[in-house]
Order: C-alpha cells, then structure tokens, then sequence
C-alpha cells in the first residue's frame, strides 16, 4: 500500500508539474462548453427565426390573396428578378417562390393552378422555411376550396375523411436530452483524453526516458507499481472529467433551449446521480491507456495507440444511432456503453433500473482492475522491459 | 556476498552469456572486465532480478534473485545501465522517491539524503531540478538513489562511462569508500587500469564465459604477461577464437 501511495504522489507530482502537457490535456474540458454553446445556438437559431423572414417572389402581383398569408405569417415579400434557379443555386436566396401569370385565368376557370417553389434540396438550412412556405400554400388551397364549397351551398366537412393525429410519447426533457447526445460523448471523451499524458509518460516514457530499469530494480512488486501509476492517471483523469461534465451542464443551462419548446432542467439529485454512474470510466480508460504504454515500443507509438481509444465514447450513441433498441439492462453491464446511455437517461429524467448502477459501476471497475493485473503481468516479461 | 554460477542467458538465436560464474566478497571490490558485448550488462542484469536465466543462479547472501526477487533486491544498491531520471524532479524528490519504494520512513529518508549530499558533493544541486543536468550531475544522483537504503551490497554497472576528470576520481573515492565500510561491492568496466586500480579480485568476461578470475597478480600470472591490459586482451582474444 505504501508502494502504492509513493508510486502516485509521485507520479501526480510529476505530473502536475508537466505545463505543457497538462495545458494540452485541459484544453478538452475547457472548450466543451464554447462548442457546445456555439452549436446549440445555431440549432436554435435555426429553429425559431421565422420572424422578418424576407420571401423572393416573382409576379405577386397575380395573386394578391395569397401574398396577404404570406405577410400575415411573418414573410417580408420581395419581387424577384432574373432567374431563380441560378440565383438559389449560388444560394444568394433560400427560395424562389414563383406565381404563374396566368393564375388568375386559372383560378377563375377552376382549374388547378401550380405555384412554383423553387429551393435547393440538399441545404440543410433551409428546410424550415420552405416546408413553411408549402404549408402556406397548401393551408390557402385548403381555405380556397371550403369557400368554394360553401358558395355551391356544400358543407366543407363533406371533405373531411381521416386524419393523421400525432401523440408524441417523448418527454419535453427526452427531446432535449436528444440533442444533448453529444454531452455524454464529450464527457466520457475527457475521461480519455485529460489523463493521457500522465498514461503515456509513466510507461513508454519511462522506458524511453530509461528509467525503467532503474525503477524495477526497487524491491517492490511490479503490480504494486502499476496501481500507483493507474491512480495517477486515474485521478487526473477523473478531475478532467468532472470539469468537463460541470462546464457542459453549465452550457446547456445557460442556453435559452425553451425557445425550440422543449424544456432542460436540472437538479441536485441528477448531477449526484450522473457523478455516480461515470466515476468508474476514468478508472477503465487509464487502466488500457497503460497497456497500450507498456505495449508500445516509443513514445510516438504510444501516442498513435492511445489515441484509437479516445474514439471509443463515439461508438455507443453511433450504434444507439443505426440500431435504436430500446435499453435493456445488460447494456449496462458493458463498460461506456453503459455509462453513455445513463448520462442520456439521467438527463432526459427518464427512470433508470436501480440495478443499472451497481451493474455499470462493478463491471467498469473490475474490467480496469482486471487490465491493471494483466499490465502488471506485463512488466514482469523482459521482452516488455527490454524493447 | 554475492554468489553467481553458471548462468546462461539467450535472446532469441543470440547467446548473451553461455557460462558466467564468480563471487564477489564482503569489504572487497570486485571488477567485472570485459569489452563490450561480453555479456557484462546482462550478467547484472540477472543478478539485480531483471531477467530470469536459462540454468544457473545469482545469490545475495543465500538468498537467490530469481527465487525470491523482492527479499534480494532490498538487499542490493543498484546503478545499473539505464541511467534515466526524471527531469521534473528534484534531487532530493529522487531519494525520497526511491527511499519510499525501498521502505524507508520519511526521516530516514531525510538523514541518509544529508548524508548522500556530503558524500557525493551535491550541496549545489540537491534541491534543483534534474532537467539540465551535466552527465557528472545526473551520475551523482543516479549514485545516491541507489544508495539511498544504506545497503550491504553495491552493483554498479559502468560506474565512470562518459564522466569527466574530476567526477570520475569522485566515484573512485566512493568506491573506495564503500569498500572501507565493509561493503560488497561489484562493478563492470571496460577500462583495463580502472579496473586494475580499484579491484582486488577481478573478473574477465568474453563471449559471454568468464575466461579468468583472480587478484591483479594471478591474471598477469595466468596469461602469463608482465602487463594487466596485455593479459585482458590476450584473455579475451583466446576465447574469441575458442
């Protein structure tokens, strides 16, 4: 044990004192916030503006009935000149919206006139207004026909068949949780990331640096060695983490997320419960960042290695992604994959298994113990102290 | 006292050492001779319980490496061919780190350092940082942490390789030193009058075999030379053509 606490004092003095390193390492967790701030303002900003929106048209002077609904739902209207689909190609409009000349005729004669949106399919961020403008329109032909009806003496309801109603079962805090995705990846991705220097610097650089030697001849077991240097990393780790998850929350709080209608809360108990469920995962991502040390035969080696495990937080909401089932509880026994879904669920306030916790927490932990053991393994075959 | 006998050692297709047997005595200095890749490296090696040999055994007294390694190597004060440090600690944080591995309360620690400092002129260097360090620097303190748990043996592997003058006599002295105090001590060079200054036994390996084992005298004696670096040479050539 006193091995142990001497390996990690150590270790963490080492460390800490390590500027550049440890800037680098803290650069993650202090940029979580600024990316997630920046993002989400933009995703609300482009759900919500709606207001002063300015709608090219060319010929509104054919159809002034349906230019009024245009400016009584928000539209600045625009006569637009030249050609619209070169002008929405080089996406100096949105959208074109073009009324045939001869619309009045048409409508007059009862027969179907077709007013053209011309908008470019492939833009993401113009997928709002236009599906506005076609509900504009398509609203209009609906008003258009029930007066119609009404003139020949016709109860508008005759049209009614069936409809489709929709009943969304997603909490308002489920919805947000689902844009909020990406916390839990950026969160279990510190986990991977703030103690990766200390990992590396305490394995292949030991041996590169040529220390190595000169600590093993200490009388002490090898495994003992590698628990300090695991702690270490771990704590370091763990405090990148933590910082990371605080900033993030802090973000989203902050972030005016009731303007898309949904609604993030945030409570004493949920933040308590979240630092339950991800304090193993520091543990389980120092403990292979020291495997893959050991293993490597340089310290660039050990960079590149180490850097593979810093994608695997991604792989749980990837897969959540392409294959949406719904959780069962042995998902929780699979070290991050259960971590990542339990960050999504405590945050969308859903109710998890109790079981979940203990499930997630004991797996994760012996997972790291069980490759701390193995390290320690290692380090006892001369082919991993030679090379 | 140390006792080796009969080691063999092979990494891969490549013999390191073949047979390498010799003892070191209480308050006597041995030498361990050779050029390099005689197999001096790695003969230490298995003695301070890095590497485990193919036949034979290291023993520090009685007690054998590769049996019961952590008993062993409490026993032994190693410098041995990696010479790293760590260059974000201070002189002082390398013996209390390494004081705490062997055991060492943090008093003791404190006492043996002062002591240590004295010894090996570290006055100036003992609270700075060893990034920086000149070679002679980064020797004394590789010298100290070994010496740190106050040991009854001393294994120093190529002790003066690449220090200048005045380092170099300084290691002498300690070598001497250690030697007044009643230690065991073994050390491996391939300087011939180094070696023949400092020993009173010695030991000459080639091609991984120990070719001849005695005081001074017996070698010139064996090789049958009035010269100790005539006698190395011819040793070392008879058994590169054996």
């Amino acid at each position: 044990m006193n091995v142990v606490r001497a390996v990690l004092i150590k270790e963490l003095k080492d460390g800490l004192r390590d500027r550049r390193a440890l800037l680098s390492a803290f650069l993650f967790p202090l940029f979580a916030p600024v990316f997630i701030y920046g993002l989400m303002t933009l995703v609300i900003k482009q759900n919500t503006e709606s207001e002063d929106l300015v709608l090219p048209v060319i010929g509104q002077d054919y159809a002034p009935a349906l230019m009024r609904q245009f400016e009584e739902a928000g539209f600045t209207l625009e006569a637009f000149d030249g050609s619209p689909e070169a002008a929405v190609r080089d996406k100096t409009v949105e959208l074109v919206v073009q009324v045939p000349e001869d619309y009045q005729e048409t409508m007059a004669n009862f027969e179907l006139t077709r007013v053209l949106v011309i908008h470019d399919g492939s833009r993401n961020d113009t997928r709002t207004i236009v599906r506005k403008v076609r509900n504009l329109i398509s609203n209009y032909n609906n008003e258009l026909a029930a007066l119609r009806l009404i003139a020949r003496g016709v109860s508008p309801k005759i049209m009614q068949g069936v409809r489709a109603k929709s009943s969304d079962v997603a909490s308002d805090e489920q919805r947000a949780a689902n844009l909020l995705n990406f916390i839990p990846i950026y969160v279990l991705m510190a986990a991977f990331v703030c103690g990766l220097g200390l990992a590396i610097d305490n394995t292949a650089g030991e041996r590169e640096r040529r220390s190595l030697e000169p600590l093993l001849i200490n009388p002490v077991t090898r495994t003992a060695l590698i628990f300090g240097k695991w702690l270490a990393a771990s704590a370091l780790a763990g405090a990148g983490m933590i910082i990371t998850l605080a900033l993030c929350l802090a973000a989203m709080l902050a972030l005016p997320i009731d303007e898309l209608g949904l609604n993030f809360t945030l409570t004493a108990g949920q933040v308590l419960m979240l630092l339950i469920a991800i304090l193993p995962v520091p543990m389980f991502a120092s403990s292979l960042q020291l495997l893959l040390g050991l293993f490597a035969k340089s310290f660039k080696d050990a960079q590149s290695y180490v850097g593979i495990l810093i994608f695997i937080p991604v792989v749980p909401t990837l897969v959540m992604q392409f294959l949406p089932i719904a959780s069962s509880l042995w998902m929780y026994f699979v070290p991050i994959f259960g971590q990542s879904l339990m960050i999504k669920e405590i945050l969308g306030a859903e109710t998890i298994p109790l079981l979940a916790y203990p499930a997630a927490f004991i797996t994760t932990f012996a997972t790291s113990l069980l490759v701390c053991w193995i390290t320690g393994r290692l380090l006892n075959q001369e082919r991993v102290i030679q090379s | 006292m140390i006792e080796v006998s009969g080691l063999k050692k092979t990494f891969g297709d490549v013999v390191a050492i073949e047979d390498v047997s010799f003892t070191a005595a209480d308050a006597r200095v041995t030498g361990l001779l050779g050029h390099n890749g005689a197999g001096k490296s790695t003969s230490l090696r298995v003695l301070y319980g890095l590497i485990k040999p193919e036949t034979g055994y290291a023993k520090i007294d009685g007690i054998d490496v590769s049996q019961d390694r952590i008993t062993a190597q409490s026993k032994l004060g190693v410098l041995p061919d990696g010479h790293g440090l760590y260059t974000r600690l201070t002189t002082r944080e390398h013996l209390q780190y390494f004081g705490r591995l062997h055991g060492l309360s943090d008093d003791q620690i404190e006492t043996r350092s002062e002591e240590l400092i004295r010894m090996l002129d570290m006055q100036g260097i003992k609270d700075r940082r060893t990034e920086g360090f000149s070679q002679g620097e980064r020797m004394k303190v590789c010298l100290a942490r070994a010496l740190i748990h106050n040991p009854r043996h001393v294994v120093l592997d190529e002790p003066t390789n690449g220090l200048d003058v005045m380092t170099t006599r300084k290691v002498r002295e300690l070598i001497a030193e250690l030697k007044t105090l009643g230690l065991c001590v073994l050390f491996s060079s391939h300087l011939m009058y180094e070696v023949a200054k400092l020993c009173d036994d010695i030991v000459i390996i080639a091609e991984g075999r120990v070719v001849a084992v005695g005081s001074p005298e017996e070698i010139r004696a064996a090789a049958g030379v009035d010269n100790l670096e005539d006698a190395f040479v011819l040793l070392s050539e008879q058994a590169a053509s054996a």
